[in-house]
């Protein structure tokens, strides 16, 4: 199919891209920590939250495992719909978590973020698993 | 069809090279979107940034031949194009650790990104090692 040429690419990038983001957002958290307290804050908040945020993009990275696996064992390299679902969500992953870096967000939102976009396409990406390795279904 | 020949491409290897093609597409442009703006902001000596240029120019060549060498040799069983593959991959390693390491500005961002591209690479080199082995081993001309 000739959408299959453009879909596939256009998919691994925009994982990419949200795996970049969430990898760059982990390394200098310590503005969007410091957004979210008050301006006199204690160091045992900031080590509160900044675990809070940690653990936050922690599982955002193991959902990318999840993904990433099931796209490279072929499962759901080539079905449409998670292709489409997952390009848009990390798409919009990427904005957000882009807005979320530069204009200093707080903390909180990350986990919105996280539910939307990456819990998403993970989960249909565990359905696929099953219904391919469990119901020997052909993955397409 | 009779064919008796098992087919000794490797898939792994040419979704491999499929991926890493249009990954280093986006490599090259956001590097270079990057140059125009380390160029600007930061003090950089005219010679180092013209190195660095220069170095991202010839790192574009040397990965095209790489990944075309590549392509072509694992669709064709070639044990040649492939090996040559292989050996364009160690100029390219030195590149990509010179744009990850010694640099004369690195930023974040181009560390991830570099990072990614020698995930890939270590992956395809393992691969194309395998892949080579199996051509050479059963030539049929």
């Amino acid at each position: 199919m000739a959408v299959i040429s453009s879909l596939v690419p256009a998919r691994f990038l925009t994982i990419t891209s949200h795996l970049v983001i969430v990898i760059t957002i982990f390394w200098s958290r310590d503005n969007n920590v410091k957004a979210g307290l008050p301006l006199d804050f204690s160091l045992e908040q900031y080590d509160k939250e900044d675990a809070n945020l940690v653990v936050g993009l922690s599982v955002t990275l193991g959902l990318f495992v999840i993904e990433l696996g099931g796209f490279f064992s072929g499962v759901s390299m080539f079905n449409c719909s998670q292709g489409l679902l997952s390009t848009a969500a990390h798409a919009s992953a990427s904005v957000a978590l882009l807005f979320f870096l530069f204009e200093q967000w707080d903390y909180d939102i990350c986990w919105w973020i996280l539910a939307i976009c990456s819990v998403l396409p993970a989960l249909v990406e565990i359905m696929l698993c099953i219904a391919v390795f469990g119901m020997k279904k052909k993955p397409l | 069809m009779a064919s008796g020949r098992p087919i000794l491409s490797s898939t792994s290897l040419q979704v491999l090279l499929y991926l890493n093609c249009w990954y280093f597409a986006a490599y090259f442009l956001a590097e270079s979107l990057m140059f125009i703006y380390k160029g600007l902001l930061l003090p950089y000596p005219s010679d180092n940034l013209i190195l660095d240029v220069v170095l991202h120019l010839l790192f574009l060549c040397l990965e095209s031949l790489r990944i075309f060498y590549g392509w072509k040799g694992n669709l064709c069983e070639r044990s040649l194009a492939t090996s040559v593959s292989l050996l364009l991959l160690l100029p390219c390693l030195a590149l990509a650790v010179y744009f990850l390491l010694l640099q004369t500005f690195v930023l974040r961002l181009e560390f991830i990104l570099t990072a990614v591209l020698l995930c890939f690479y270590g992956l395809e080199f393992l691969l194309g090692l395998v892949t080579v082995s199996l051509f050479s081993r059963s030539k049929m001309y």
